[in-house]
């Protein structure tokens, strides 16, 4: 039935009214594929808990309520390997009899949530949204109202129902159904709420259609497969609770076979040691709870639209020619360099290479432009240098030395005494950089102290200067402030604060600029810049606007799928491309900016 | 200034909730077929007993000023009689109110001391046994957590630890049967006993709570403990975290801030577990006979005595707003963005 159900949504979200039979085997195949093994034994057990809950009292070797004095609280033996409970019944003959009662308690139940909560939820999304202030205070009383009822421990809301109607299944049934609707009810609603805000919805109503009724019509299918999530995790709970009131002596009652109550019936026994009464139904019934949840998490899993790996466009072979700069792998590195790599490799685990052979030197107060396509592994190349590949890539060989020093061969002390102190990280979108709940001042002044001994007073006292003399007035307001309240060009400059106030000999820096409008990003680059020239600091400025490159680096290296295509001085590189790939760069990029600025490059005059 | 306007408006919150709450617990016997007064005093009482409790609630007069009635001897701190044992549910509710707290605060105090560590411990990414150990065990922990029935693993503790091993005490109460209960001042066995300076029955009250604690924490830990691991993971994933490593700040620092971030998620998750906790509350005081609320609240529904049952749903909804009410406070406390986000 679920399969059906997957299928039709399928059809709603890709509204493709023609499905062969042809595909629909294939996209079986594809669901099944998806599946781990772990997912498609929790799916056989899945089955077989139905299989038993269908037809359990007609296959059970005993009669499940047949009781036979001469038989009491026999432990398991083979005849009845489960052992027989205090009125003498076989405990396997009733566990496959009970599940029944808790399955079909729950499924009723929920389904009864979802009639009452997805309709609520509906209109109370639909209200929420609605013009009318009336419908919208109706729309916040229910859900206020839902509040007040969810205050109530579900299991004694369940309980009390239960009580003052009377115990038996079918009121069971109620209760379980009462406490569980909110949950839809919310669910749904806020799913119609992501969901009026899409461009077909407004089409709809456009169309003609009134709102309530695209709610129903248009949006709800889309809102399916959530709920049908929901569902199994409600149901499995739903046993749970059923279980749970029997055993307390608010459900079903003995003779009829429950899970709950045969625990309840077992209980005393367990304490004097016949523990086989109880710890059956309790381990079934776990089984039954874990089985529901993980096949929300199934039914979720196939839900989603199917990935499709999107096949990489590939140099043409004539592009892919050995890159002079490949050469420099072998050569020895320059002696008074900064920072130079060689031969460096970096692979996702068990995936394709991400950088293959990069090599470059960096002399001190040089800047060294990275471009490349998105993808082309310049973030990478940046993260390799500071050592911050993180667990899924991995350095398969290669170097790089940093005055001299192999950074893989450092211990961790040694590299953090380095990190931060003489290599430090310029990362995009510097908001997201800064942790949100540490305030600014606390983040420097740890900095600070984390290579300089000093006391946290004469750290903040250094850390106000610098903000100072990178242009914030008010230092200590900024101080104080936690980054929420920071624009993104003022977070990317307490990040410049923190760069430079150490003085570090290299700067690494990954689209600084990223996420900043026009005129900041002129601000921060000018100023990065002109501070990296005062303290002589190298820079590794990994962009993809060559106009960025053309204004303030002094050599640029091309990256294309993680090799060096080509590399030279600005000049050389952007005025006279030799390679494809830098020849769509410059092509994509404002030609007027790059080639004005590349002409009137004055870079080389500074370093030498 | 600010904290305080927000307490206040989050106070005025309450309010409203109070009378929903109220008004609901008043529908729930209201529905009831049958005379109420009846209902409360029992089959048992005396005609002459009813009339004057039907003139006391003003059954004769319209809903509404039922419902003031009702909320007078609320307000009076009268929750009506149990006529099982004939006693006020007020009194027998504060009696019991210490076990249930003791159970709670005991079963919360596990998480916190023993699961939130392992769960920050096991979202590190280090390759180092202790944090491979501790995966494996949360791996374990995540797959039984939720599924298994709450008093049915207080049994298999039971037979475990005190039928086949004779480690822990039965299910005789919270203390044994010839200890006599230290005096009252906080209501808590441990404590109590602890100033008492009763160090013999300060043990007995220890492991007579052992088990049941341990239980409502292994069950009600779960969506905590999966909470704390997944903020903590996300936390020392994130951009913030990788930044503060290159900057070279000391591990300790590193962890320490990753963690503030996993801090607000994993109180919310906790505020909402221990709205559930009462609930929970009442199947493992049943299983440990521990004479809590929760356990008085079962017994009365077995002899369908209505009066306590309505004073436990009440003392239930407004035991879980408080606890939703001091989450929120925390929230503010602790979260800058909620703060700014609230004036």
């Amino acid at each position: 039935m679920s399969a059906r159900k997957i299928d039709d949504d399928r059809r709603w979200q890709h509204s493709s009214a023609s499905v062969t039979r042809h595909s629909a085997h294939r996209s079986v195949t594809g669901l099944w594929s998806r599946l781990s093994r772990f997912d498609r034994a929790v799916l056989f057990v899945f089955i077989l808990v139905l299989v038993i809950a269908a037809i359990g009292p007609f296959v059970a070797p005993y009669p499940p309520t047949f009781a036979d004095p001469l038989q009491r609280l026999v432990p398991p033996n083979r005849a009845h390997p489960f052992g027989t409970d205090e009125n003498g019944i076989d405990v396997l003959s009733r566990l496959i009899a009970a599940p029944r009662t808790d399955v079909l308690i729950a499924v009723i139940a929920t389904t009864l949530s979802v009639a009452i909560g997805v309709p609520l939820g509906v209109v109370a999304g639909y209200f929420e949204g609605a013009d009318r202030r009336a419908l919208r205070w109706i729309s916040e009383g229910t859900l206020r109202l839902l509040d007040v009822i969810q205050a109530f421990p579900v299991f004694i809301l369940a309980m009390v129902l239960v009580a003052i109607r009377g115990t038996g299944p079918v009121n069971v049934v109620f209760a379980v159904a009462f406490v569980n609707f909110p949950v839809f009810l919310r669910l749904v609603r806020s799913e119609i709420l992501a969901l009026r805000e899409h461009l077909y919805a407004e089409a709809a109503v456009a169309l003609g259609n009134s709102e309530l009724g695209v709610g129903f019509k248009h949006l709800l299918p889309n809102a399916w497969p959530t709920v049908l999530v929901q569902v199994s995790v409600t149901i499995g709970f739903a046993v749970l609770l059923t279980a749970g009131l029997s055993f307390v002596g608010a459900g079903v009652s003995p003779p009829t076979p429950e899970l709950g109550a045969m625990i309840a019936s077992g209980a005393k026994f367990m304490v004097i040691g016949q523990w086989w009464v109880a710890m059956f139904p309790g381990l079934l019934l776990g089984l039954i709870v874990f089985t529901f949840a993980v096949m929300g998490d199934i039914v979720g899993k196939l839900m989603e639209p199917g990935q499709r790996t999107i096949p990489a466009r590939r140099l043409l072979s004539k592009d892919r020619i050995a890159p002079a700069a490949q050469a420099e792998a072998a050569a020895p590195s320059a002696p008074d360099a900064v920072l130079s790599v060689r031969g460096l490799a970096i692979e996702a685990s068990g995936g394709p290479p991400i950088l293959d052979g990069v090599s470059f030197d960096l002399m001190p107060g040089e800047i060294l432009g990275v471009v490349g396509l998105p993808g082309s592994g310049k973030s990478i190349l940046v993260r390799a240098i500071v050592r911050l590949l993180g667990h899924d890539l991995q350095r398969r060989a290669g170097h790089v030395f940093f005055r001299g020093k192999d950074l893989a061969e450092l211990d961790e002390r040694t590299l953090r005494a380095i990190r931060g102190y003489e290599i430090l990280p310029l990362l995009p979108n510097a908001k997201s950089q800064l942790n949100p709940l540490v305030r600014v001042g606390d983040l420097m002044v740890a900095h600070i102290r984390a290579h300089h001994r000093c006391s946290r007073r004469e750290a903040h006292a250094r850390a106000a200067r610098m903000l100072g003399a990178i242009g914030i007035g008010d230092a200590e307001h900024w101080l104080a402030a936690y980054p929420h309240e920071l624009s993104g060009g003022m977070a990317q400059r307490v990040c410049l604060a923190i760069a430079l106030v150490h003085r570090p000999p290299l700067i690494v820096a990954d689209e600084p600029t990223a996420g900043l409008d026009v005129t900041v990003q002129r601000q921060v680059l000018d100023l990065m810049i002109e501070l990296c020239h005062q303290s002589g600091a190298a820079q590794v400025l990994a962009t993809r606007e060559l106009g960025i490159v053309a204004h303030y680096c002094n050599r640029v290296a091309v990256l294309h799928e993680g090799l060096i295509v080509e590399m030279g001085s600005v000049r050389d590189v952007l005025l006279a491309p030799r390679h494809a790939v830098t020849r769509r760069l410059i092509a994509a990029a404002d030609l007027r900016a790059v080639s004005s600025a590349a002409t009137t490059n004055t870079s080389s005059k500074i370093v030498r | 200034m600010r904290t305080l306007k927000y307490i206040g408006r989050r106070l005025l919150v309450l309010v409203p909730q109070l009378f929903l709450i109220s008004i609901i617990t008043f529908t729930l016997v209201r529905m009831l077929p049958g005379d109420p007064a009846r209902l409360e005093l029992g089959p048992l009482a005396p005609q002459e007993g009813v009339e004057l409790l039907r003139h006391q609630l003003r059954l004769d007069k319209p809903l509404p000023q039922q419902y003031i009635a009702y909320l007078q001897r609320l307000l009076q701190g009268d929750f009506g009689r149990s006529w099982v044992n004939s006693s006020s549910v007020a009194e027998d509710l504060l009696v019991r109110a210490p076990a249930t707290l003791e159970l709670i605060t005991a079963g919360m105090l596990i998480v916190l001391v023993v699961m939130v560590p392992i769960a920050l411990l096991s979202a590190s990414p280090s390759r180092g046994w202790l944090a491979r150990a501790m995966r494996r065990i949360s791996f374990g922990y995540g797959l039984l957590a939720g599924a298994l029935p709450d008093f049915w693993l207080g049994l298999v503790l039971i037979f475990v630890f005190f039928s086949v091993l004779g480690w822990a005490p039965g299910p005789e109460g919270r203390l044994a049967i010839l200890d006599l209960p230290p005096e009252r001042v906080t209501g808590f066995y441990v404590v109590d006993t602890l100033l008492a300076g009763n160090f013999d029955t300060f043990k007995s009250a220890l492991s007579h709570l052992a088990l049941p604690a341990v239980t409502l924490a292994f069950v009600y830990g779960g969506p905590i403990f999966k909470m704390v691991r997944a903020s903590m993971e996300a936390a020392l994933r994130s951009d913030y975290t990788i930044y503060a490593e290159a900057l070279g700040l000391p591990r300790r620092t590193v962890l320490l801030w990753a963690m503030r971030n996993a801090a607000p998620p994993a109180v919310v998750v906790t505020g909402v577990v221990a709205g559930y906790l009462l609930g929970g509350a009442v199947l493992i005081e049943t299983v440990f006979n521990l004479n809590g609320i929760g356990q008085y609240a079962v017994q009365s529904i077995t002899t369908v005595d209505y009066a306590p049952i309505q004073g436990f749903v009440l003392v239930a909804a407004v035991f879980t707003m408080m606890v939703y009410l001091i989450v929120d406070l925390l929230q503010f406390m602790i979260d800058p963005r909620v703060s700014a986000r609230a004036s």
